[in-house]
């Protein structure tokens, strides 16, 4: 039995409905808890056989692992926020967290084609209420975008689900529809099926994903959400959706159409990073140049799959890196919201001297989001450029590296803005340590892993990157 | 039971020149209530197998039901709430949009025969249907300012990709639950964007997507 991993926090997700504040935040706890238990179960135990619709797959582990422990940080992050700022419909607002780690928890055990198109459809709908929860004007507009333009864009991506089970004319009709089950067969699909499908997966998942151009109801709902979770949004939900793109690009590299899908990534990858680039250059709001950081990041992962080899193992560990420092970034952002009372860079300043635990956090997660070691950003960017390079695509390295010095001027001004220059005025409410503990615990575990990295971790990386026909040595 | 099939189609493609022509809201919901029922209704009849099974009989009658009353009144009630009776000014004239509409059907078509499905030879229409209501709903879509035209030019699109997809792989695979998993999904959706909905026009006096325009870069 898998099942048991998403069940229990969507369970207990819908039970904080209707309790009382007070042990809904226990619950809460408590349900972050056990989904870490169970993914490290996965991890450390024996692996439960999975059935037709839900199985461990390496990169759905590595997404549950990255998930479920960065939620528990969120949570403790979330207990201390709720003390400063309180929300009017605290149980909502719990159980929604709750059943989005489910969801989430749902995505990355899937692997059956149109079962991962629910759970991904279904993370939308109950992450909807937890940008809406402060009712402002921009809060319904970006809730309003976001279940909007994601509803439509993941309905493109059932479409392709279609076209890909149509790919398998009728002959398989014994074949289960899982990912990995269709993979194994996929050299005798019909490859034009294949690629109309592969194409809306792209569209509809990428839309999720945060993948310029479909990227636009992203900045808002980022920023609009209260900080933890807009942590979750970046930090987690992102991964999940990417997980879609993934398993499409798996299958069409299982059927020998991986130059297709792999170039399609790489324009897509490419575009998205450098449309994060101008936004970020001119960027007045702390919270939209992060949710332009997380499209900028989905871009590079995106960009090193499609290219494959050494690009591939290095977008993998970006991929747990980006989910630890952007995390990290937004918690730290939440406290700067919480104290100067703005999202605008131009009314904040001397940050370092109101909240100095804030500011290390923020100018560390600055560093390690632009590729400074010790960060393990460093690594994953300089193995992508690498990969492209022993693959031959210079031009595109070159509009890669071109983007990335642009983002890390335009964010630096940013950053340095808000933690040095001059400011007058009152601290609306400092920091304490349930606030300042999660996103230093983030940055020091990105720079953990980044010395030492696990065995189990690489070998699970190794065997994701066996399923798109990669290794390290191109 | 083929020619059933085939005046169930020509129905969806008359729903669809209908609702793009429509400006009362109150008959775009009759329509898609409409348009939901015979779009379950399409796979079922396509069947080839021998006999009807219970379960399938029980299925039916809760797609039927979920797409052709409960996603329909949801949206009855959400225009209640927020009191619009009527499209006014839309974003592309009626006019238009039937014309839209019928280069819609033209292109779907043609596109359908570059396709060569050779499984689905016996339903010539299918296919075509399947895209025109697709893109006509992700037309509507765009065209229409009040956020509940909006909500139905998704359902609308979400009727095609149901066509498509629930007749075309059913040839292949039945898979009830999977797809009752799916109508789960959009019902949930449908009412997640009807509060949403609500709180526009209460915040805004009016459920119009032209007021959503303050966040930008």
């Amino acid at each position: 039995m898998l099942e048991h991993i998403f069940l229990i926090p969507i369970l207990l997700g819908i039970l904080c409905f209707f309790l009382p504040s007070r042990l809904g935040r226990g619950v809460l706890v408590g349900g972050g808890l056990a989904t870490l238990a169970g993914a490290s179960a996965l991890w450390f135990g024996d692996q439960p056989g999975g059935g037709a619709y839900f199985q461990v797959t390496p990169e759905g582990q590595l997404v549950l692992l990255v998930v479920s422990f960065l939620f528990v940080l969120v949570t403790v992050y979330t207990l201390g926020y709720l003390r400063d700022a309180p929300i009017r419909r605290e149980p909502i607002f719990l159980g929604c967290m709750l059943l989005c780690l489910g969801t989430m928890s749902m995505v990355a055990l899937a692997d059956h084609i149109i079962v991962l198109w629910v759970a991904i459809e279904a993370t939308t709908l109950v992450s909807a209420p937890l940008i809406l929860l402060h009712h402002s004007k921009e809060a319904l507009e970006a809730t309003w975008k976001y279940v909007m333009v994601c509803s439509v864009g993941i309905a493109l991506a059932l479409l392709g689900g279609f076209f890909t089970i149509m790919a398998m004319g009728s002959g398989n009709v014994d074949l289960s529809l899982t990912f990995h089950g269709l993979a194994g067969e996929a050299a005798a699909f019909d490859p034009s099926w294949l690629k109309a499908g592969f194409i809306f997966l792209l569209i509809g998942y990428g839309t999720k994903m945060g993948l310029a151009p479909m990227h636009t109801w992203l900045p808002d709902a980022h920023s609009e959400a209260p900080s933890p979770a807009s942590a979750l949004l970046s930090g987690m939900l992102l991964n999940c959706a990417f997980l879609g793109v993934f398993k499409a690009h798996l299958l069409m590299t299982a059927a020998g159409l991986a130059v297709f899908s792999g170039s399609l990534l790489v324009v897509f990858g490419l575009l998205s990073v450098l449309v994060a680039a101008v936004f970020i250059i001119q960027q007045n709001d702390y919270k939209r140049l992060l949710a332009y950081s997380s499209i900028e990041n989905m871009g590079i992962i995106a960009f090193g799959i499609g290219i494959g080899g050494l690009a591939a193992y290095g977008a993998m560990i970006h991929l747990i890196h980006h989910a630890l420092i952007k995390s990290s970034l937004f918690l730290s952002a939440g406290n700067i919201l919480l104290g100067y009372g703005t999202k605008m860079i131009a009314d904040t300043g001397r940050l370092a001297r109101f909240q100095p635990r804030t500011a290390i956090a923020l100018v560390g997660g600055f560093a390690g989001i632009s590729g400074f070691p010790p960060f393990g950003i460093f690594l994953s960017e300089l193995l992508i450029i690498f990969g492209a390079f022993q693959k031959g695509s210079y031009s595109s390295v070159a509009v890669l590296i071109f983007s990335l010095i642009l983002i890390f001027a335009g964010a630096s001004r940013s950053i340095i803005r808000i933690s040095f220059s001059n400011w007058e005025g009152q601290m609306k409410i400092g920091e304490n340590l349930p606030r300042i503990a999660p996103s230093w615990i983030l940055l020091l575990t990105s720079i953990g892993l980044t010395v030492w990295m696990p065995e189990k971790m690489e070998q699970i990386i190794q065997a994701v990157m066996t399923a798109i026909g990669g290794s390290l040595h191109g | 039971m083929t020619a059933t099939v085939g005046v169930l189609l020509a129905l969806v493609f008359l729903s669809v020149l209908f609702s793009l022509s429509s400006h009362r809201l109150l008959e775009l919901i009759r329509m898609m209530a409409l348009q939901g029922i015979f779009v379950s209704l399409v796979p079922f009849l396509m069947e080839t197998h021998e006999g009807f099974a219970l379960l399938n009989f029980v299925l039916l009658a809760v797609m039927v039901f979920i797409k052709g009353a409960a996603i329909p009144g949801l949206l009855w009630l959400a225009m209640r709430k927020i009191q619009i009776r009527r499209e006014i000014e839309p974003i592309v004239s009626y006019h238009v949009s039937i014309f839209i509409g019928l280069a819609i059907i033209l292109t779907s078509v043609f596109v359908s025969h570059r396709m060569e499905t050779v499984a689905l030879s016996a339903h010539p229409l299918l296919l075509p249907a399947a895209f025109t209501t697709l893109s006509a709903g992700l037309f509507l879509l765009m065209a229409r300012r009040k956020a509940l035209t909006q909500v139905i030019g998704y359902l609308m699109m979400e009727n095609g990709i149901y066509l498509a997809g629930s007749a075309l792989a059913r040839q292949t695979h039945t898979q009830y639950l999977v797809e009752f998993g799916v109508l789960l999904d959009v019902l949930v959706g449908v009412m997640i964007m009807g509060i949403i909905l609500h709180q526009i026009n209460d915040s805004f006096d009016d459920a119009d997507t032209t007021f959503l325009e303050s966040l930008r870069d």
